[in-house]
């Protein structure tokens, strides 16, 4: 019983610490900071893609399904120049018998907003090239 | 029930941690979390098993995977952790081998999140999950049906639940960490229906500031969730259900689904009751 309590006690501390001064990193005891960012109701809202292009010339956008790699992934790892690069091999690992990719880009569209909604206006922005 | 009224203040803090539920409701609350456990593999997560072909490059271990110094995700580790972690979760929710069993779907489990975390994305719904997962194994054995009171029970109920409590209320923290005050007046719900937004969520998105209202809700729901713990079992198992309602809710309008946390929501209802009512046992007077 002393155990339980003591047990409890860590983890409630460790929790606490991890919500006031930790980070991601200390999953699972970080803060839980899903949609905890602000985000101002007239700045533009981000929405990211992989855009690749094939040897055939066709163009396909590459999906967590063609590469293993969730969007929030994609956009938590965009401080990495080889990204597009990681990515292609991503897909090529997962998909050995489809053409083989020219060209892999990361864009992020922007989505305008105006009073916290959109104004249907977006901007596009490629952030990251590979190409072979 | 059972407890002393004149019981000294420090020995009731370990009374309301321990206060002894019926096995009877530990084995299925068991079984529904392993078989969660299953179906998350198959079903609901199934991304996780993408990362076995991701280049290892992209493998950024959280704090824990480096502290024990896990081996980065190969082929073989992700399937072979899989397919174990599946055959065992199965096993594991007949009841037989509590203890050994669940401790093994617990340490696979914390292995296949820290496959699932490490690439750049950290997930915040299944702490709780994490928690009965850790805290089943000590209960031993729990037999379907069986009216007697445990102790162990009692607590690994009891822990999940405040873990449920705590996601809640230190995720009304975070925002207040991360996003500031300025959250509640903020676009983030906005951002999440533009990113994920249901035909339901773009209904919303064209009501003038009804987004903005619904952000001082979720504020006000998850400061004071902690209010759940301490009332009596009849408004507990009410606003047990409106949690239930809040994540149909999110659910409809932005697709996410807080599932493996509402698994381990279920900490809080008589799940034996339901059960003996679903299957038209009488289990009082009451009709």
């Amino acid at each position: 019983m002393r155990l339980r309590v003591t047990i409890t006690t860590l983890v409630a501390v460790a929790l606490l610490l991890g919500t006031l001064f930790g980070s991601d990193d200390d999953f699972p005891v970080g803060p839980f900071r899903m949609y905890a960012t602000t985000d101002a109701l007239d700045a533009p809202v981000r929405d990211t893609r992989v855009a690749a292009l094939d040897d055939t010339g066709a163009a396909l956008d590459l999906t967590e399904t063609d590469t293993g790699l969730r969007r929030a992934e994609v956009e938590g790892q965009l401080d990495r120049p080889d990204l597009p690069r990681l990515l292609a091999v991503a897909y090529e690992r997962r998909n050995p018998d489809a053409t083989p990719l020219r060209r892999v880009t990361i864009v992020v569209t922007w989505h305008e907003l105006r009073d916290g909604r959109p104004t249907g206006r977006t901007t596009e922005e490629t952030v990251a090239a590979w190409e072979r | 029930m059972g407890t002393v009224t004149a019981t000294p203040v420090p020995t009731q803090v370990p009374g309301w941690l321990c206060a002894p539920v019926p096995l009877g409701r530990v084995a299925l609350f068991r079984v529904l979390a392993y078989l969660f456990v299953a179906a998350d593999l198959v079903v609901f997560t199934p991304w996780v098993r993408g990362h076995a072909t991701v280049p290892v490059e992209l493998y950024r271990p959280v704090l824990v995977a480096r502290i024990l110094h896990l081996p980065a995700p190969t082929p073989a580790l992700v399937h072979g952790v899989f397919w174990a972690l599946l055959a065992v979760a199965l096993v594991a929710a007949s009841g037989r081998w509590p203890r050994v069993l669940g401790g093994a779907v617990f340490l696979l489990y914390a292995e296949w999140m820290v496959v699932a975390m490490s690439y750049g994305k950290v997930d915040h719904d299944r702490f709780g999950l994490l928690v009965a997962l850790a805290a089943l194994p000590t209960v031993g054995r729990a037999r379907f049906g069986s009216a007697e009171p445990s102790a162990a029970g009692g607590w690994a109920l009891r822990v999940t639940q405040l873990a449920v409590v705590a996601t809640y209320f230190l995720a009304g923290w975070a925002k207040l960490r991360f996003g500031g005050i300025e959250w509640l007046t903020g676009a983030t719900m906005t951002r999440a229906v533009l990113r994920r937004g249901t035909w339901l969520g773009q209904l919303v998105l064209g009501v003038p500031g009804l987004l903005v209202l619904s952000q001082f809700g979720i504020m006000a729901f998850e400061l004071a969730s902690p209010v759940v713990l301490f009332v009596r079992e009849r408004a507990r198992y009410l606003l047990v259900g409106g949690f239930y309602l809040f994540h149909a809710v999110v659910f409809a309008t932005v697709t996410i689904t807080f599932l493996p946390h509402q698994v381990a929501m279920a900490s809080f209802l008589p799940l034996e009751r339901a059960v003996s009512r679903l299957l038209g046992c009488p289990t009082d007077s009451r009709r």
